[in-house]
């Protein structure tokens, strides 16, 4: 998978790049609008990560030259206004998700995997994981054939610690991925302990689960 | 009281004052035309009558007269006139000619009369001569012209206060006009009417224009705070994403020991909570920069109960009980996501500051035809001290609690741009109820 990430500030996009190449994609890095048009015209990207703050324009107007041609490459707008119109405009335009600075790497992650889930049609339905398969396209998880009824929240903390599998997840990214980006200031992340109780019992029974692991009372990590 | 009937009614009353001064001053001033009249024609008759006199003519009067006095009188047949002469004793201290007047009784009749008194000495004796001449038609004549006057007056009191009230209507127009479509309605600085107003008193274009001015300021400052907003926005978030991320790639590092761990862990749990207090204060100056439509159809019935499905685990946890007995589809114009906030705290809030076990209840109905939500818990409650400050922004009711305490500062400067009202009742350890009483103008 090639991603192209368009950030003006050149140290964030570097942690990007550090970061999806570790996650086994292969990324490039520009950081304005002259850049990015160039890269998009010469080379074929899988998905774009769009910053709209470019030092010589607004990101809106790569996203309007993209879609007018062929390309099929998803967009990512990332943005730090956070406004409302900002997001109805990039969706609009054509964008196929958006993400506010500053957003979880592993969230970042889930996003990039869901949209080019989509691009290629849905075909990438199964995720498997230590003989568990999680269907992602009717949200069911089941081992060896035998359904393991989880609750929907279950179901995204487990696919999450999946799709980010071998590293450590916080609290604090679970709880942003599976409430959203929510305006709470004291949100309690330890709740999503609850939850995650409840999705090992539930795993533990069908087979041994010591790749599930409790990370320094920190965070949940899944090794492969 | 509005200035067109101020003015109105100043000017009547100065006006009644003007007439009543002129219906008090001018018969007296008539009175005293005609008495000077009456006097010099009672002053004629006397300088005829002593002309012609001479001792004769003197005996004849007194002597054909009744003889018991020696006085002869004369009157006119409606006895508007009469002519007295008589002799008297002397008197020479008396003045010779005086004007008086006095009632006489004649033929049995009594009447008012203007007087002439001369006292004059012919041959030996001392005479007094007093012709008078009837007042009761002069009488009857300023009872008439008092009348007249009250009823001329009256009339025009009357047209002047009406010519007064339409004129200062007439005037007041354009003020009218320049608070209803330039003040009253704006309340964004975008939708303000830059037309001017069509005044014919110079002084309200003039406030016209300079409405016009103070409201392009303002747009200025509103366009500058929303730019200012955005770049803070983004001058702030992208470094804390910069941090965040690698501080997020630092905590896959395996070589990290315990120490460094939990180090990296909690200094991404600060960010977050500087980006959510940041975030916080931004959706509040947003808010309050009137940054957010307001025009999106709300169902709370519907909000509610998916905000209850959104957090059965959080209620569950704690063993509360729920119950939602809203009876109204209430919908409302606004914005979703901001009201979807509002009511988003108010329950969580509900939720972190009840008792184990105990319960929420969201109830909705009508008072005084305004609708109202109210959520009750059965929290730990507030003193009346504690409710002052709770709308205040970074106000926590007691220090140990997590949260920045910008949740019910949200909420209140949402509900103010909804014209909503929060009201707040607590008992202190028996629990809180917040209501929220929307407009009136929204029907049901």
């Amino acid at each position: 998978m090639n991603i192209l990430i368009v950030e003006d500030t050149k140290e964030l996009a570097a942690e990007v790049n550090d970061f999806l190449c570790n996650t086994g994609y292969v990324c490039k890095s520009v950081h304005n609008c002259e850049d990015a048009l160039e890269e998009v015209a010469s080379n074929d990207y899988d998905a774009m990560l769009l910053d709209l703050g470019l030092p010589d324009g607004d990101g809106f107007e790569v996203l309007k030259a993209v879609r007018k041609t062929k390309s099929k490459m998803a967009v990512i707008v990332i943005t730090a206004r956070g406004e409302l119109d900002d997001r109805i405009n990039g969706l609009h335009l054509g964008a196929d998700d958006y993400l506010t600075k500053p957003f979880a790497l592993t969230e970042l992650s889930a996003r990039l995997f869901a949209v080019i889930r989509r691009m290629h049609g849905f075909t990438m339905n199964d995720l498997l994981i230590h003989g568990f398969s999680l269907q992602l396209q009717d949200y069911r998880v089941s081992y060896s054939d035998i359904a393991v009824n989880l609750t929907k929240k279950e179901f995204d903390i487990f696919q999450y610690l999946v799709l980010n599998k071998n590293r450590v997840i916080t609290r604090l990214q679970l709880t942003e991925h599976i409430w959203g980006d929510i305006l709470e200031v004291n949100s309690d992340s330890n709740f999503i302990d609850v939850h995650v109780r409840n999705l090992r019992k539930k795993l533990d029974k069908h087979t041994d689960i010591g790749w599930f692991e409790t990370v320094r009372n920190v965070g949940y990590r899944i090794n492969e | 009281m509005k200035i067109k009937h101020q003015l109105a009614i100043f000017n009547a009353l100065t006006r009644l004052l003007v007439i009543l001064i002129l219906w008090l001053t001018l018969p007296i001033l008539v009175e005293n035309v005609i008495y000077r009249h009456i006097n010099n024609s009672l002053f004629e008759k006397k300088k005829k009558f002593i002309d012609h006199l001479n001792q004769n003519e003197i005996n004849d009067f007194i002597e054909n007269s009744n003889d018991s006095t020696d006085t002869y009188s004369q009157f006119s047949t409606l006895h508007s006139e009469f002519l007295v002469l008589s002799k008297v004793s002397s008197k020479s201290h008396q003045k010779k000619t005086t004007f008086s007047n006095d009632y006489r009784v004649i033929e049995g009749e009594q009447n008012e009369y203007r007087i002439l008194q001369h006292h004059f000495t012919y041959g030996n004796e001392d005479y007094q001569l007093e012709i008078g001449s009837s007042l009761s038609e002069i009488k009857d004549l300023t009872f008439i012209i008092r009348f007249f006057i009250l009823i001329v007056f009256g009339v025009i009191l009357l047209i002047t206060f009406l010519a007064d009230t339409f004129f200062i209507e007439y005037l007041l127009k354009p003020f009218y006009k320049i608070i209803d479509t330039k003040i009253r309605r704006v309340n964004q600085p975008e939708a303000f009417d830059h037309t001017p107003i069509n005044a014919k008193s110079r002084d309200f274009r003039e406030l016209d224009l300079v409405l016009n001015q103070m409201m392009d300021r303002i747009a200025e400052l509103f366009k500058k705070e929303k730019q200012f907003i955005s770049n803070v926005s983004h001058e702030l978030l992208t470094p804390i994403s910069l941090l965040k991320n690698k501080l997020e790639n630092l905590l896959q590092n395996n070589s990290l020991d315990d120490n460094a761990f939990d180090k990296i862990a909690s200094s991404l749990k600060t960010l977050d909570m500087l980006k959510k207090i940041i975030n916080n204060l931004l959706l509040i100056s947003r808010i309050e920069n009137n940054q957010y439509s307001t025009d999106e159809d709300i169902h709370f019935y519907e909000i509610i109960t998916d905000m209850q499905e959104d957090l059965q685990d959080r209620i569950e946890d704690r063993e509360i009980t729920f119950s939602n007995i809203m009876e109204h589809d209430f919908s409302f114009k606004g914005n979703k996501t901001l009201v979807h906030i509002l009511i988003y705290n108010l329950i969580t809030n509900a939720i972190k500051y009840n008792k184990e076990g105990g319960r929420i209840t969201v109830a909705d109905g009508f008072s005084d035809g305004a609708y109202l939500i109210s959520i009750e818990d059965s929290g730990i409650g507030m003193d009346p001290s504690q409710i002052e400050k709770i709308f205040n922004r970074f106000t926590r009711i007691n220090s140990d609690q997590d949260g920045q305490g910008l949740g019910l500062a949200i909420a209140d400067s949402i509900a103010s741009l909804h014209h909503i009202e929060i009201k707040v009742t607590s008992i202190n350890l028996e629990g809180t109820k917040f209501t929220l009483l929307f407009p009136k103008t929204e029907k049901a």
